[in-house]
């Protein structure tokens, strides 16, 4: 009876994975690396090769991770976890330290602080009036006059311009607005008149 | 088969089905242990629900010492740098215990805390990348691999170079795999997990799974020249 042909490489990879399981191979595939040298051969170089990455790796992995390393990633894990489920810490620093001194600034400053800085405000301004009053007399009646009767230079000038525009315009174009014009004094009678 | 060299032929010559061995013996103490982890995270789960805070805390204690170790070998087999694994592994323990209460019995607590370790791996070697893109020198750093050497084996000093070099080719061999096929396969090899838990943890299909991890092992075999 002519043998089945080999075994493919996946084949022979699940066989090798249900073996690392602890399960039972695949009845045809079990049969035939019974009776295939070749193929049971290729199995084991497959199995000696993945067996050995594993080792190869966890050896690795444990020497990296010793004992000690593990006991001390425990303690620190259980600190961790103290944390959990608690509300989270509130910083106390600034809030306490500013209350702190408010607190202490107001029981240090008696009332009579207050009382003498009231004191010292109103005796200023009290000095500061009487200096004022002082150092700028106020001035007499008849200098006040005086200063009125001299014309100022400012008011003269516009006096004249004022004239020298009515005297452009004369008197209105519109006829209509002659019965106006002639009730309406004008600013050289008035100022003639003074 | 183990490590020793044994092939699949009994000691008379006639070859054998593959039969559990260690490997599988481990396998199924891990089993054991899946069912007891799950177990406990309901306790805490519920201790947690009941404010009891202390005894949760002590109970998840029990969590950590069944999964410290294989979280270990993950996160270090994905960042290459014991450090950082070792904050892998406390984050994720961390943010296992705070949400606790959201844990389903559906999920085998292994199956849901690999899940949250992994992410966080992904996430530190994303990070990784980002940084070494603007620095000197990309990828797995020649300073992650000497922090790596620095976990030797012991024994005279040829052996140890040895086992330094086959161990540093393994490494780039390994970083040199797609990133899906990566996963799976450190988590199917180095996680001791199946390629149904695998499965359940990528949200890969479980054929899917196996197909990756074919290809990474062949790939691994090709880039090492069949033999480490």
């Amino acid at each position: 009876m002519r043998r089945a042909l080999h075994l493919q490489d996946d084949r022979l990879f699940d066989c090798y994975l249900a073996q690392r399981q602890g399960e039972a191979a695949d009845p045809p595939t079990a049969e035939h690396l019974a009776d295939c040298d070749s193929c049971a051969a290729r199995y084991a170089e497959l199995a000696l090769f993945m067996d050995g990455v594993r080792a190869e790796g966890d050896a690795e992995a444990d020497a990296a991770f010793t004992p000690e390393r593990l006991r001390a990633q425990q303690q620190q894990i259980a600190r961790r976890m103290e944390a959990v489920g608690r509300p989270a810490r509130v910083l106390s620093f600034p809030g306490r330290v500013v209350q702190g001194t408010i607190r202490a600034s107001t029981l240090r400053s008696p009332r009579w602080t207050a009382a003498a800085a009231a004191a010292g405000l109103f005796l200023g301004i009290a000095l500061g009036a009487t200096y004022e009053w002082d150092s700028h007399p106020r001035p007499s009646a008849p200098a006040i006059s005086a200063r009125a009767a001299v014309p100022n230079p400012d008011v003269a000038a516009d006096a004249d311009f004022m004239s020298e525009l009515e005297l452009a315009l004369d008197r209105p174009h519109t006829r209509e607005l002659a019965a106006f014009d002639a009730f309406t004094p004008h600013f050289r009678e008035i100022r003639d008149s003074r | 088969m183990n490590g020793d060299g044994r092939t699949a032929q009994g000691a008379d010559g006639t070859p054998v089905s593959p039969a559990p061995t260690g490997a599988a013996e481990g396998r199924s103490a891990v089993i054991t242990a899946v069912s007891d982890d799950s177990r406990i995270a309901v306790e805490v789960r519920g201790l947690v629900e009941r404010g009891a805070m202390d005894a949760a805390r002590d109970r998840f204690a029990e969590l950590v010492g069944i999964h410290q170790r294989r979280a270990s070998r993950i996160a270090y087999q994905y960042l290459r740098d014991v450090a950082e694994a070792d904050e892998a592994v406390q984050d994720a323990f961390v943010k296992v215990f705070s949400r606790i209460t959201s844990y389903r019995e559906a999920w085998p607590f292994e199956v849901w805390f690999t899940r949250i370790l992994i992410n966080g791996c992904l996430d530190r070697r994303k990070a990784r990348t980002r940084r070494d893109r603007w620095s000197v020198g990309g990828g797995i750093s020649a300073a992650n691999e000497a922090r790596a050497s620095m976990a030797r084996p012991e024994g005279d000093p040829e052996r140890q170079a040895l086992a330094r070099e086959r161990r540093a080719r393994l490494a780039a061999a390994i970083d040199r795999l797609d990133g899906r096929q990566r996963t799976v396969f450190m988590l199917c090899h180095f996680g001791d997990c199946t390629p149904r838990e695998v499965s359940a943890m990528t949200g890969l299909n479980e054929s899917t799974v196996r197909v990756h991890l074919f290809r990474a092992a062949r790939k691994l075999r090709a880039l090492l020249g069949g033999k480490l």
